[in-house]
């Protein structure tokens, strides 16, 4: 995180990302709201990468969060926005892993193992090698229970698969619990229709502390790095208030999207606005054609460097500009209209021109 | 979406040999490797990028390339967040700190306080030395780092070293190893969701190949 001191000595800092904002917001300005609370951000956040893409230290992300709701229900509906966002931002085989990150703790914690151990646990169960997960529980002392539970989960590849995991009525924690908030977000998914873009990946924990319940990552083939991310949080909004109010919710990095879009063979359209310059020469006339044009919703400006007509035409090639009109003493005559595209002159009537160009008079 | 499966290997130096064979282990010959940065190999699936040692971690870490071989030393030197999937077995090397032999610094101990440490390896150096509680000076150099106490730029390197035969001729002593390494089969996490049975695969044809 970028900090620095204020003049009084204060400490600031640059926000990170938008959960804690929002926390903020939640707990400070809208207590009287009626809960469950959703909002919806696109903002600037900041960051220190040593990438050598992403040189800058700026980032933008687009986020929701739903509050104060701590059903399976509240779940589905985040899973859902975030898979029909990626869809609708164009991009090819976007997927969806989802993990637990409680599930996983409680299941870490019965281990009884000390913390390094238990991130040589971790590691193991991301690179998903049964062989040397067998290996390292068998040296560990494994309960044959809690062996069985952590084989059979890092072996799900899909939301659907986790049903046949059985706990065998031992307890981790609250592990049971956890395990059937997954499996109810499951048939949520199932009623969406989405249950075949999302996955399951035991070792999911997205690093951050805040995360109780699921947490997931976005990702497509073409980028090396996950899109965006999210999940349940159920008592970080307490830490900036009193309101204790679960909530769930995801972010997308927008320049990640775009990179992803890119490598895919995206094309993003230039966005086309014509551009008119209007020369000053009869300058209460020129005024009022300027003044049409923009109500018409057309970029319009004023020359206002008085120069000659080839001064005009030569920077307006230069500077983009689609077209640039000469108004004469009387708007009730034509005007010459200097098309630079193709550079070519036309008289006529400004509302004629402007029909042509497709803006509304 | 089918693509190529990219796997980095070093471009040049003692481990270039030896990561070309753990690719004849899973039965895949590089086809063009004189002078191509990308070469394709005898598998159609696999395409073999030759790159600097020092930044296969980061490219795996970004995705530029699904797979590397990578020293774990450098792995963590670059803080590449990947995962490690094999342990190589080659490429054995300690990161140790060194002084010259007629040096006072016998220990990690002797180092005194603003010593200056030549090394290419800023990131593990400053936390070891951080973790030692020692305040110290670290200048970043590109390869030999072994000249820089003849030149009088530090009076201590970190520096890998294998059979210690470079820091004997070059009349330094070790005092402290901070780190073993081997070579890993290092993974960019997206790409062993997307192409977890292809990996997987390539995997299980090194081990089937010899690889231990």
């Amino acid at each position: 995180m970028f900090k620095f001191q204020d003049f009084d000595g204060k400490i600031l800092a640059l926000r990170a990302e938008m959960t804690g904002p929002v926390a903020r917001i939640v707990t400070t300005r809208m207590s009287s709201m009626p809960e469950p609370i959703r909002l919806f951000y696109v903002s600037n956040v900041f960051r220190y990468s040593q990438s050598y893409v992403e040189r800058g230290r700026e980032f933008w992300q687009a986020g929701v969060e739903l509050i104060g709701c701590n059903t399976s229900e509240a779940d589905g509906e985040i899973l859902s926005l975030l898979i029909s966002s990626l869809r609708k931002l164009g991009l090819k085989e976007a997927r969806v892993d989802v993990g637990h990150a409680s599930l996983l703790k409680d299941l870490l914690k019965a281990t009884g193992l000390d913390e390094e151990k238990k991130s040589i646990l971790q590691n193991l169960l991301a690179y998903r090698d049964k062989a040397r997960l067998e290996k390292f529980m068998d040296q560990n002392n494994f309960p044959s229970k809690l062996r069985e539970a952590f084989l059979q989960f890092s072996c799900c590849r899909r939301l659907e698969e986790v049903s046949s995991v059985s706990l065998s009525s031992s307890k981790y924690g609250r592990a049971d619990d956890h395990l059937r908030n997954l499996l109810e977000v499951k048939d949520v998914l199932a009623d969406y229709g989405i249950e075949n873009f999302v996955f399951f990946d035991f070792s999911l924990t997205r690093k951050i502390e805040y995360y109780t319940g699921m947490v997931f990552e976005a990702s497509v083939p073409n980028l090396g790095l996950p899109l965006g991310g999210g999940g349940r949080y159920g008592d970080f909004i307490e830490k900036f208030g009193k309101l204790k109010l679960p909530a769930t919710g995801f972010a997308l990095e927008i320049e990640k999207c775009l990179q992803a879009l890119t490598a895919q063979g995206f094309q993003i359209p230039e966005k086309t606005k014509t551009r008119i310059l209007v020369s000053t020469k009869f300058r209460n006339n020129a005024i009022k054609v300027v003044n049409i044009l923009r109500d018409a919703g057309v970029v319009a400006l004023l020359d206002v460097t008085k120069s000659g007509e080839k001064k005009i035409m030569n920077y307006a090639k230069l500077a983009g500009i689609d077209y640039v009109v000469f108004v004469g003493s009387s708007l009730k005559k034509p005007a010459i209209v200097y098309d630079v595209g193709s550079d070519t002159s036309r008289k006529i009537m400004i509302e004629t021109f402007l029909q042509s160009i497709g803006g509304q008079s | 979406m089918k693509r190529e499966i990219r796997i980095a290997i070093p471009s040049k130096g003692r481990l270039k040999q030896p990561s070309i064979q753990v690719l004849q282990c899973a039965g895949i010959d590089i086809l063009e490797e004189e002078r191509a940065y990308i070469s394709k190999t005898s598998d159609p699936r696999f395409e073999a990028i030759f790159a600097r040692a020092f930044d296969i971690p980061v490219y795996v870490h970004y995705g530029a390339v699904d797979l590397g071989i990578a020293g774990h030393d450098l792995i963590l030197e670059r803080e590449a967040d990947v995962h490690e999937l094999l342990d190589l077995d080659f490429g054995k090397c300690q990161l140790v700190i060194a002084t010259p032999e007629n040096s006072a610094i016998d220990s990690i101990n002797d180092i005194p306080a603003a010593a200056k440490v030549a090394t290419e390896y800023p990131n593990l150096s400053r936390k070891y030395f951080e973790g030692l509680g020692k305040q110290v000076e670290i200048l970043r150099v590109r390869g030999t780092s072994e000249l820089a106490p003849k030149l009088g730029l530090a009076q201590i390197i970190v520096d890998v070293s294998s059979t210690g035969e470079t820091l004997r001729k070059n009349n330094l002593k070790v005092i402290a190893t901070i780190l073993d390494s081997t070579c890993r089969l290092a993974c960019n996490k997206i790409a062993y969701r997307t192409f977890e049975n292809e990996i997987n695969e390539f995997i299980g044809r090194l081990r089937q190949g010899g690889l231990k």
